[in-house]
């Protein structure tokens, strides 16, 4: 069920994967990775370094972004690298959007590398709180 | 305070995870994933895996474990209200499932300053318990505002 090699092209983008961050998820989350950090858990602290209320864990963006790959690729064995770079917080209630396009197909090894992020929309822009990242798939 | 240049390539205590079905269930239920190979054995079974799959990202919970004991390194100066989690990577050798036990050697991999920030790469090759490593992690956390300028 693995995306095969000859379906796909350069510049092709994957299917976008969004969710609502929610904060029993991210309560969720911290209790699962051990993360406790009191900024994604404690509005009051979260505040006094001065966010609106608490942010969701750079990890719990990466792992929504993991499963767009994973989705797309129907196999987490196919999935080689990630190189990722956190550039913006995420806020409970905001609707992540993780993405990716194929940049470079190389026919020799079947494997394919992207670029991949994620988005949020904030006061009507778009923020991107992971970008610059690359992933390493291969295909079938 | 920058931090203690002269660390690099320390070594920390192992640490040791082993993967419960109950704890992949959580981690997977966690980040939303309900795909069947992540959530039960048999179809995990039925699709060419040894057990149910755990998520790329679980190993996560070695990460934190590891900068634990980085965090709280005296000679090394990190002050933890001042980081925050910059960059990750992860070279996956083949997915983790239930029933492996996973342990890992932290190591700090790299001390660097760019403006008026540092920046501590923290390295984790996990190994099962025949040795072979399963996944490579590094973690980038920013110290914001701790270079010498």
């Amino acid at each position: 069920m693995t995306v095969r090699f000859q379906d796909v092209s350069v510049g092709e983008e994957i299917p976008s994967l969004s969710k609502v961050v929610q904060r029993e998820e991210v309560q969720a989350y911290a209790d699962a990775s051990g993360d406790q950090n009191p900024l994604h858990q404690d509005d009051a602290f979260a505040r006094s370094v001065g966010f609106p209320g608490i942010i969701a864990h750079g990890m719990f963006t990466l792992a929504h972004l993991t499963k767009a790959l994973t989705d797309w690729l129907g196999d987490p064995s196919a999935l080689l690298q990630l190189k990722v770079q956190f550039r913006a917080v995420v806020f409970m209630d905001e609707t992540l959007v993780a993405k990716g396009r194929i940049d470079e197909l190389d026919p020799a090894t079947r494997q394919a590398r992207l670029s991949v992020w994620a988005e949020v929309e904030r006061a009507g822009e778009r923020v991107l709180p992971i970008k610059n990242s690359t992933a390493l798939v291969r295909l079938g | 305070m920058p931090l203690n240049p002269s660390l690099v390539g320390r070594r920390y205590q192992e640490v040791s995870c082993p993967v419960t079905r109950e704890h992949v269930e959580r981690f997977a239920e966690a980040i939303g994933e309900r795909s069947p190979i992540f959530r039960d054995a048999d179809a995990a079974r039925a699709a060419g895996y040894a057990d149910q799959v755990a998520p790329p990202t679980f190993v996560t919970v070695m990460q934190i474990m590891a900068s634990a004991q980085v965090v709280l390194d005296q000679e090394l100066g990190l002050d933890y209200s001042r980081v925050v989690h910059g960059e990750q990577e992860y070279e996956w050798r083949r997915p983790v499932v239930v029933g492996d036990v996973l342990t890992a050697t932290p190591q700090i991999a790299g001390i660097s300053a760019r403006g008026p920030n540092e920046f501590l790469v923290i390295e984790s090759q996990v190994h099962d318990a025949s040795g072979e490593t399963v996944v490579v992690a590094r973690s980038t956390l920013l110290s914001r505002g701790t270079a010498r300028t």
